[in-house]
């Protein structure tokens, strides 16, 4: 059984341009997916579909056997809270702590007021500082977020996706604003919760080699469709050519 | 010939005298130079035509400066002791004090609803036009109204003052949120966090910062405030005092040592704020 399933799924912001059409795929648990295509093509309009940060305009989503489409407000809390997501910019609250950061994935769980009063039991602080730990930064838990480089930041973004205990996980141009090094240390470490922890990852990139490297599974996006889906050994370079819709020999590569 | 040539090639223009033109006047410009034009006219018509009553411009001079010589240069206290003078000033803080307060908490959850980027767009219009049109009615006359209510003095004036306070500060404050980064409210959006905890844990710590010095500023500007209502409604404190000497015992003298220290406090609360901005908030910033 899938873990998600996406059926039919098309996204218009207007009516005359399609920003997905008919998209059609299903995802396994513990799977590595990557999707790349050129700016513009949809990647991140897809990724925020699956936890309805952007409502579609056709199609299904099931996701854990749960209909997406058909959530109710609170439903939808909880479903958000099952799938964790990481972001180009990190995302996170500047002026506070590593740590309280951390922490802001576990408000899906909260009530209202226990939310607004900042209580955390102490398991789930324990639990924050393990991952950060796992991540290789637990010196720097009481460190205010904007000291932190780049990819000590992704980090942070990864453990506080991580907290929520989710069963999926979105990241949307993990990489784009690292260098090399940390590029692979944050790739490094998806692959290993994808691996030992068997979420699911679906990830978009930018850089094919990188797509090539670490997935189970690349899906190519252009104008909103899917025009390759298949494992990284297939994606051959007139593959990548058809994703991106440039001559032959025109792609700065490895 | 080779100016003829270049006068084809360029499409220049030339003014009569036949000199190459560097400027050309665009709508805004002619409107702004006859706006100018008019307004010295008008001056000038004004002066001519003024009724002067047989006032000799010397002598009403002279006696002018002989007042602010009174004012400024002797200033003393005729009609109370420096102590009741110091209590009537911190009166006049506890109006603007107290003012700033009350509308700096109500305007915090106002203006929540109010910026665009964390209240439904309705909504959010909704106040915006609200506390437009509070704001652009003077505080005096707020102050005024509310004494229908209340009667004049001190109660109807930290009404009318918390009224525009909110209505000003609601406008700042929801600025500062719409200036927060789109991605904080959307990662914790993602995770399942509900509209209350993204705004205390994240919009709140994000923005205290300018929230602060709006209020401050706020703060000032409610101290002049309550200066002018302590005349004008009679709301007490130091305004009140300058009101009787000015215009119950015409002592100059009186009203220069109340300006002064108005002046004073203005200045003190100036350079508080500005050491508590620069010592406090931004280097918690930088921290």
């Amino acid at each position: 059984m899938a873990l998600l399933q996406v059926q039919n799924l098309s996204k218009r912001y207007d009516k005359e341009k399609r920003v997905l059409s008919d998209i059609n795929l299903e995802v396994r648990k513990g799977e590595f997916v990557s999707i790349i295509g050129p700016s513009g093509a949809g990647k991140s309009t897809f990724l925020r579909c699956i936890n309805r940060m952007i409502d579609t305009s056709e199609g299904e989503i099931h996701f854990d056997d749960v209909d997406v489409m058909a959530l109710s407000k609170r439903e939808l809390r909880k479903h958000r809270t099952k799938i964790g997501m990481i972001f180009q910019h990190y995302n996170l609250v500047s002026r506070l702590t590593v740590i309280e950061n951390v922490l802001h994935g576990r408000f899906g769980y909260k009530s209202t007021w226990q939310g607004i009063l900042g209580r955390f039991t102490e398991e789930e602080k324990l639990q924050a500082f393990n991952l950060l730990k796992k991540l290789g930064m637990e010196e720097h838990a009481y460190k205010r977020c904007d000291q932190l480089s780049g990819g000590q930041k992704q980090r942070v973004g990864i453990a506080r996706a991580l907290i929520q205990s989710p069963k999926l996980l979105l990241c949307d141009e993990p990489i784009a604003s690292l260098d090399p090094n940390a590029s692979k240390v944050i790739m490094d470490h998806l692959q290993t919760i994808s691996k030992e922890l068997d979420i699911t990852c679906i990830v978009n990139l930018h850089q094919v080699d990188v797509a090539k490297k670490y997935s189970d599974r690349i899906i190519g996006l252009n104008s909103g469709r899917v025009v390759y889906d298949g494992t990284s050994t297939e994606l051959t370079s007139s593959a990548i050519h058809t994703i991106y819709g440039s001559e032959a020999g025109e792609l700065i590569m490895e | 010939m080779t100016l003829a040539k270049s006068d084809l090639l360029f499409d220049l223009k030339r003014n009569h005298a036949g000199k190459i033109k560097i400027k050309a006047w665009n709508k805004s410009q002619v409107v702004m130079a006859g706006t100018f034009v008019m307004l010295l006219l008008l001056t000038v018509y004004g002066f001519l035509t003024f009724d002067y009553k047989g006032i000799s411009m010397i002598e009403a001079t002279a006696a002018t400066l002989h007042n602010v010589k009174l004012m400024f240069l002797q200033p003393v206290l005729s009609h109370f002791s420096l102590a009741e003078a110091m209590y009537q000033l911190s009166l006049t803080m506890g109006l603007a004090f107290l003012s700033t307060i009350l509308g700096a908490l109500l305007s915090v959850v106002i203006a929540l609803f109010a910026a665009k980027n964390l209240a439904p767009k309705a909504v959010s219009n909704a106040i915006i036009v609200m506390v437009a049109f509070i704001r652009a009615v003077p505080t005096v006359l707020w102050v005024l109204i509310f004494a229908i209510a209340a009667g004049l003095g001190s109660e109807a004036a930290i009404i009318g003052m918390v009224f525009h306070t909110i209505a000003f500060l609601v406008k700042a404050y929801a600025e500062s949120f719409e200036e927060l980064d789109e991605g904080n409210l959307e990662a914790l959006r993602a995770s399942g966090a509900s509209w209350w905890h993204i705004v205390i844990h994240a919009v709140l710590p994000s923005t205290v910062t300018s929230l602060l010095s709006w209020t401050f500023l706020r703060f000032e500007t409610n101290f002049t405030v309550a200066v002018a209502m302590g005349a004008a409604a009679g709301a007490g404190g130091i305004g009140f005092e300058l009101f009787m000497a000015s215009g119950f015992y015409f002592d100059l003298r009186e009203v220069g040592f109340i300006t002064y220290a108005i002046l004073l406090v203005a200045i003190g609360l100036e350079l508080l704020s500005t050491q508590l901005k620069t010592r406090y908030l931004k280097s918690s910033a930088a921290n």
